[in-house]
């Protein structure tokens, strides 16, 4: 098994001390940042993703697979930096004003980063002008609100008209999802997207 | 027999944060809603932040809405073997207790049944839910600690309802709803059996919900709890459930709290109803409900446009 493909799998069993470790070890036997990264870190949390929408594995072993990727971002990013490697989006994403449920927040969070993509997460209980004044500062193009409330569900609306007074509404996708949110209410609250799973979220 | 209980807030003019904190009104308002519809049994809020408080959990309260408990209580296996376990009518549990005492007084054409919440999902209440998903495969041992304590404290606690005259509880575990089957049969199944094995008996019964996606997948270690009845949400096919559940047995559910009951019409209320009756009531076993706590600005029209549904569907066989 070459050292990407043991990358891969120990990633997908949660081990990220040894991610760690077989990531220093791949640099140090000259491997590319970007091949590290895309055919061991990414390969192997997509290979995750994939068993979550089959429902092979579930929320555990997700999380447990993207804390070892990010373990294993964290040595190779210096190296992707130095190299010019972006990502392949950046998205600002948090659980709208009032609301401090996070489970699927970082959920999605962890299958975005999965798929390459830059994700600045807010936290919990985010004002509707922190979604705007993030997006303007790391030129985010996708936004993701999450809900679990049907009382704070209404502020993702709120998040939306923020983007037009801004005047960035143009610039950015604004996808929301949450237990209580459905197709119905994204659009009238026009936003572009209600994720009702994590791997619409994805998509 | 639908979860209906926080939106007697609206029939008494009060918000949630004077419900919670308020027996008198919590009964006054189980009796409320006992009067307007015909439901099998009275059931109480699913407050899932009471028994976290009695542990020492900060909450998060505000008028409409359930409380959330936020932050971690437990980090480490130190944390957890040092954690206290608190008496039964610590925090607002001697509260809940009175107000099921003063239910069971004012409601006597059926059965009166208290809400606690799941060991697991106390559990993850304790460490943060997101966190204690991981510590079951990277720190079990802790895991295992809280369990345990929390298990003896729910013991007690539902002894607690049952010496008061209640007629049983529903227990609710939604966080094991998100674990691999292996990982609900570990960390979840052996403890709510305990407690089951503990307080139910012929005049105390336990009614299992897990409103979580995997439940079918997990209903072999659901089952082995031995609750003497199952109560699941809207994210399963209440058909395909109930083939998996012994005749005997009774399994209720799903209409969605959100889409419906808050989010839905009156129509649609009375559609989707009527679309799982018609696919589960060939089973004696099954009994039409809510697939969740039904929220507490959900509209009266569409509460009471289930009940209209169910009728109308005996109605019309």
């Amino acid at each position: 098994m070459s050292v990407l493909q043991e990358i891969s799998t120990l990633l997908q069993q949660g081990r990220a001390p040894k991610v760690k470790e077989l990531v220093s070890q791949a640099i140090e036997e000259g491997l590319s940042p970007t091949q590290i990264l895309e055919e061991g870190l990414l390969a192997g949390m997509g290979i995750i993703g994939q068993k979550f929408r089959n429902n092979e594995v579930f929320v555990p072993e997700v999380l447990i697979a993207a804390r070892a990727m990010n373990a294993g971002v964290e040595i190779l990013k210096p190296y992707l930096v130095s190299e010019g490697v972006e990502p392949k989006g950046t998205v600002v994403l948090g659980t709208v004003k009032g609301d401090l449920h996070d489970i699927g927040k970082n959920l999605v969070k962890m299958m975005l980063e999965g798929k390459g993509l830059n994700v600045i997460d807010l936290g919990v209980d985010v004002p509707p002008e922190a979604f705007v004044e993030k997006a303007k500062e790391v030129n985010a193009q996708i936004i993701c609100c999450s809900a679990l409330l049907t009382t704070t569900m209404g502020e993702m609306k709120t998040v939306v008209e923020k983007f037009k007074e801004a005047g960035i509404r143009d610039q950015v996708k604004i996808m929301v999802g949450g237990a209580p949110v459905t197709q119905s209410f994204c659009e009238s609250i026009g936003a572009d997207a209600y994720t009702p799973t994590l791997q619409a979220a994805q998509m | 027999m639908p979860v209906l209980s926080f939106p007697s807030i609206q029939l008494m003019g009060i918000t949630v944060k004077e419900l919670i904190a308020d027996s008198d009104l919590q009964a006054k308002g189980m009796k409320m809603i006992s009067e307007r519809v015909d439901s099998l049994a009275s059931v109480s809020m699913m407050d899932l932040s009471v028994e976290a408080e009695a542990f020492g959990s900060t909450i998060k309260f505000s008028d409409d809405e359930v409380p959330t408990v936020t932050g971690a209580l437990i980090t480490s296996e130190e944390e957890a073997k040092n954690l206290v376990v608190p008496p039964v009518g610590t925090g607002r549990t001697s509260l809940y207790i009175d107000a099921i005492e003063k239910a069971c007084k004012l409601i006597t054409d059926r059965p009166v049944f208290a809400g606690v919440i799941g060991p697991f999902s106390l559990a993850g209440r304790l460490m943060d839910v997101t966190e204690a998903m991981i510590y079951c495969y990277t720190e079990p041992d802790m895991v295992h600690v809280i369990m345990e304590k929390v298990t003896g404290f729910l013991i007690e606690y539902i002894k607690a309802y049952k010496n008061i005259g209640a007629n049983g509880v529903v227990m609710a575990e939604p966080l094991t709803g998100m674990l691999s089957p292996d990982l609900a049969a570990t960390f979840s199944e052996p403890y709510v059996k305990k407690i089951v094995d503990a307080v139910q008996d012929d005049e105390f019964i336990v009614v299992y919900h897990n409103c979580g996606n995997n439940t079918i997948k997990m209903i072999d270690s659901i089952l082995a709890t031995g609750s003497a009845a199952y109560h699941f949400g809207d994210a399963i096919s209440m058909s395909e459930m109930l083939t998996h559940i012994p005749k005997g047995t009774l399994a209720m559910g799903n209409v969605s709290p959100s889409a419906q009951f808050k989010g839905g019409t009156v129509e649609s209320v009375k559609a989707e109803t009527k679309r799982i009756m018609s696919e589960c009531c060939s089973y004696d076993n099954f009994v039409i409900s809510s697939g969740c706590d039904i929220p507490p600005t959900s509209s009266w029209e569409n509460i009471d446009a289930f009940f209209e549904a169910v009728n109308e569907f005996y109605a019309e066989k």
